[in-house]
């Protein structure tokens, strides 16, 4: 067996300082009851719900999703990196993590990066922001991490698996809490798979792996903490990758973690296992909860185990409540009545789906100031907000006298419909899903008319409170358009 | 500063087809079937005696170019101009042509109209979810954008689905005497309440079918029709027509409670007619009902009441065939259907068969001026037409 190190610890040892500044977390609304995925495929329940993205999500929405969460309160141009970590990128040729940065509304010049083809890809991509942090390069990086993984359908990994996004800023002061060592162990072990043609993530003998997963785990932490000075008792709570529950605590008592006391929740009563989110999810989620002074350590895997450690800060406290977080996302939730409406979320079963049709995606470029940073015109003569960017104001009729605002995020439904004859993202109307559609007064008062997700027939009504939220529009021209949906305003 | 062209264009020739599923006839077909009867009415000689034509289509593929009407037709080498003004387009046609005629420079002229969308195998209208190029703002169905009114109308004025469907009603019985109607059939209020929803709050009959079907007018000067038909022509006393915005659900200042496009228009027609109050010094009118909450905003819209009180109108019985005002008396777009380059050259063929007191389904009593309304868009173009007998 071969150990290695990682070429960043000689300097990492403290001389500049790297902390987490801001948290932010995203599940989507959807949950399943295990009792239902049992009923449908026969395997017995593991109890609980898990979470599943709605049929407009995937990884890339649901990173912008945890990063609004993570950062609509703070100054996005100050963001000098982003970067995005996922096992199921919605491009393998074309860059994902320029995508969530123009909805983010970061900068042009921010440096991106897309980390991928591990369950530990989240750890590593937050290893890579403190690296850019401690070479002076960057002063603030915002890490989002999301994964929307597809298990073989019938089979048990349905009920094990959860669809979820997790965001952390960091950046060069202490923040809620400081990043401290890193320790990285590589080993090309069985773990799970997935081709680039493989639609489902594949898994050899658990048995095997298990044996093989508890001892690089172990390892990992022994040698962080080796490295840190410190022994298991010295943490408040302790996080890990693991692929079910059982796994999890089984692996935290050969460890000689206290399962009771020091072992972070596992969320999979609610959640379900995130892939390359779920370190970092368990992380978040321990912050909620955390007080000043406490030690976190949290640990990634997949072909080897990445841990890190932090230590939460006084400033812990003026975070609280402020973030959906996991806690708040958790307790905002729908259930999907039947696997029947699972298998259509994850278009697992032949129905009339969409033809295929062209979009341009030239266009999509063009305009995209108004279509991913969600920008609108504000007339310098009446002073009117309208949307989207055009050459004349729609008000007043100033020609090229506009200047362009970001707009407000929240409103009202003025009036809706649902549209049986053009379907979600304006394909034809399969007679079962309708397009759900309202024009909505933002709160700056521009008025937009925009697809309304999150939602079933029955729902809406005017003057209901509505949020902005980033999904996939369509797949036509075989491109994947994003665009922003209104939602009832998550609790 | 816009003129006047009252009394100045007679309408010596109306055609019509059959209006409905036409399987076993194509946009040709029709196309010569309205224009050849609406010369045989006037009198004239197609190839002969036109001196210009205005063909509307809405789709591409019922006809592109002037050749949409000179393919069909056989007739070439005259001028012939394609007009495409969404659901107006055919009423559009007509404007244009009486401008033609009325500026002297052409004698005689056709103005007609022909859509083909049965073929296409959608539900609903074809390819609108491909017409605008951007690619993520979202798209409405024709019944969605008039739902998005029916919502706030029953917010603001606690209109309901009963009112929508006594329109429904309502048109279903006129069309049920009419032989060239997509829909003979009369419905209850039950049967149109329990249907299933197209776009909300608008069920299956608060809509109107996806139709084939032809029309075509013959325009001439009022001296010039004397020595073709005698007194047997009507005139038109106005007209007019107003484009507004694509997207009224991007306008903050838009209600949704009646279309501004509608109003100008009808300002226009009836400044040129002379007509002050259209309720007492009209007779009836034919409004666009493309869907049942259409045609109770179009009352107001066309002055016949006040804001809000367009469902009075519906329940109080005024806009019945023996009504105080009939609308739609040949069944409207409820029982034709909406072939779109037809559909307002079709609402002129009825006026004026109207007013000659020639109606081939309903009559109204005593009939001598009346309006026809012709919507299109998302509530972004209308035209307005009065026209009177001789």
């Amino acid at each position: 067996m071969f150990k290695y190190s990682s070429s960043g610890d000689v300097w990492m040892r403290g001389v500049v300082m790297v902390g987490i500044l801001s948290y932010g977390a995203y599940i989507p609304i959807w949950r399943i009851s295990r009792t239902e995925l049992s009923r449908a495929t026969g395997i017995p329940s593991m109890g609980g719900e898990r979470a599943v993205a709605g049929w407009d999500e995937d990884s890339i929405t649901m990173a912008v999703e945890a990063g609004l969460d993570c950062i609509s309160d703070l100054d996005v141009r100050g963001v000098d990196a982003l970067h995005f970590a996922t096992t199921t990128p919605p491009y393998i040729e074309k860059q994902n993590a320029t995508i969530i940065a123009s909805a983010l509304d970061l900068r042009r010049d921010v440096s991106v990066a897309d980390f991928t083809s591990s369950l530990r890809c989240g750890i590593t991509a937050i290893r890579a922001a403190v690296d850019a942090i401690k070479s002076g390069r960057c002063k603030r990086v915002l890490v989002t991490v999301a994964d929307c993984r597809l298990p073989v359908p019938g089979s048990a990994q349905e009920q094990i698996y959860g669809d979820a996004g997790v965001a952390f800023l960091l950046g060069k002061e202490r923040g809620i809490a400081e990043v401290k060592e890193f320790h990285v162990l590589n080993e090309p072990i069985l773990g799970t798979w997935r081709r680039s043609e493989d639609r489902y993530v594949m898994q050899f003998d658990p048995r095997a792996d298990n044996v093989v997963y508890v001892r690089v785990l172990s390892e990992t932490i022994k040698a962080l903490l080796e490295k840190a000075g410190l022994c298991l008792k010295d943490f408040s709570k302790i996080a890990f990758y693991a692929n079910d529950p059982r796994q999890y605590v089984r692996a935290a008592s050969a460890i000689g973690i206290d399962v009771k006391s020091q072992l972070q929740d596992f969320l999979f009563a609610d959640v379900g296992v995130t892939g390359a989110a779920h370190a970092l999810l368990l992380l978040a989620a321990a912050l909620e909860d955390a007080k000043p002074g406490d030690r976190i350590l949290c640990a990634g895997y997949g072909d080897g185990c990445e841990a890190f450690y932090v230590e939460v800060t006084d400033e812990i406290e003026s975070i609280k409540e402020k973030r959906r977080g996991v806690k708040g996302h958790i307790r905002s939730k729908k259930l999907l009545p039947t696997y029947e409406l699972y298998m259509d979320f994850k278009r697992l079963r032949d129905r009339r789906w969409p033809e295929p049709a062209k979009a341009s995606v030239v266009t999509y470029w063009r305009d995209e100031i108004f279509e991913l940073p969600f920008y609108g015109m504000k007339c310098k003569e009446c002073g009117r907000i309208t949307y989207p960017v055009a050459r004349v104001c729609r008000i007043c009729g100033a020609k090229d006298k506009y200047e362009i605002v970001k707009l407000a995020r929240r409103g009202k439904i003025f009036t809706y419909t649902y549209d049986f004859l053009l379907g979600p993202g304006g394909y034809p109307g399969d007679g079962v899903y309708p397009g759900i559609k309202a024009v909505i007064d933002l709160e700056d008062g521009t008025r937009v008319l925009l697809e309304v997700t999150d939602v079933l027939m029955g729902e809406l009504d005017v003057d209901m409170p509505v949020e902005v939220t980033f999904r996939l529009i369509h797949q036509k021209s075989d491109y994947r358009f994003y665009y922003w949906k209104a939602r009832p305003v998550r609790g | 500063m816009i003129g006047s062209l009252k009394d100045k264009v007679a309408i010596i020739g109306t055609g019509v087809t059959k209006f409905g599923e036409i399987w076993d006839k194509d946009a040709e077909d029709l196309l010569v079937e309205a224009v050849h009867e609406a010369c045989n009415e006037a009198n004239i000689d197609p190839v002969k005696d036109v001196d210009g034509i205005w063909v509307a289509t809405f789709y591409t593929f019922s006809g592109v170019g002037g050749t949409a009407f000179s393919e069909p037709l056989k007739i070439f080498g005259k001028p012939v101009t394609r007009v495409e003004n969404y659901c107006a387009s055919g009423m559009d046609a007509i404007r244009n042509a009486a401008i033609a005629v009325a500026s002297g420079l052409y004698d005689i002229v056709i103005a007609c109209g022909v859509e083909k969308i049965l073929d296409q195998g959608a539900r609903g209208l074809p390819g609108v979810g491909e017409m605008n190029p951007q690619p993520v703002l979202p798209r409405l169905s024709a019944p969605a954008m008039f739902a998005l009114c029916a919502v706030r109308a029953f917010k603001v004025w606690g209109w309901t689905k009963e009112d929508l469907a006594k329109v429904a009603v309502k048109n279903h019985y006129n069309g049920y005497y009419h032989p060239k109607a997509h829909f003979r059939r009369k419905i209850d209020i039950e049967t149109a309440l329990k249907a299933p929803i197209i776009a909300y709050p608008l069920g299956l009959y608060d809509c109107c079918a996806v139709s084939d079907g032809a029309a075509a007018v013959v325009l001439t000067r009022p001296e010039i029709a004397r020595k073709l038909v005698g007194d047997e022509y009507a005139v038109i006393k106005g007209l007019g027509l107003a484009v507004e915005t694509a997207t009224p659900w991007l306008d903050p200042n838009f209600d949704f409670l009646g279309f501004p496009s509608t109003r100008k228009a009808a300002d226009m027609a009836y400044k040129m007619a002379g007509i002050e109050d259209p309720r007492k010094e009209l007779d009836f009118g034919i409004v666009h009902d493309c869907f049942t909450i259409t045609e109770l905003l179009d009352y107001q819209d066309m002055r016949l009441c006040k804001p809000g009180e367009g469902a009075d109108l519906i329940r109080e019985e005024v806009t019945t065939i023996h009504g105080d005002f009939p609308i739609n008396p040949d069944g409207g777009l409820k029982c034709f259907g909406h072939p779109i380059g037809a559909t307002g050259c079709r609402m002129v063929v009825e006026l004026t068969r109207q007013v000659l007191g020639r109606a081939e389904g309903l009559q109204v009593k005593d009939a001598e001026i009346g309006f026809a309304h012709n919507l299109g868009g998302p509530f972004s173009v209308a035209s307005v037409i009065i026209v009177a007998r001789k």
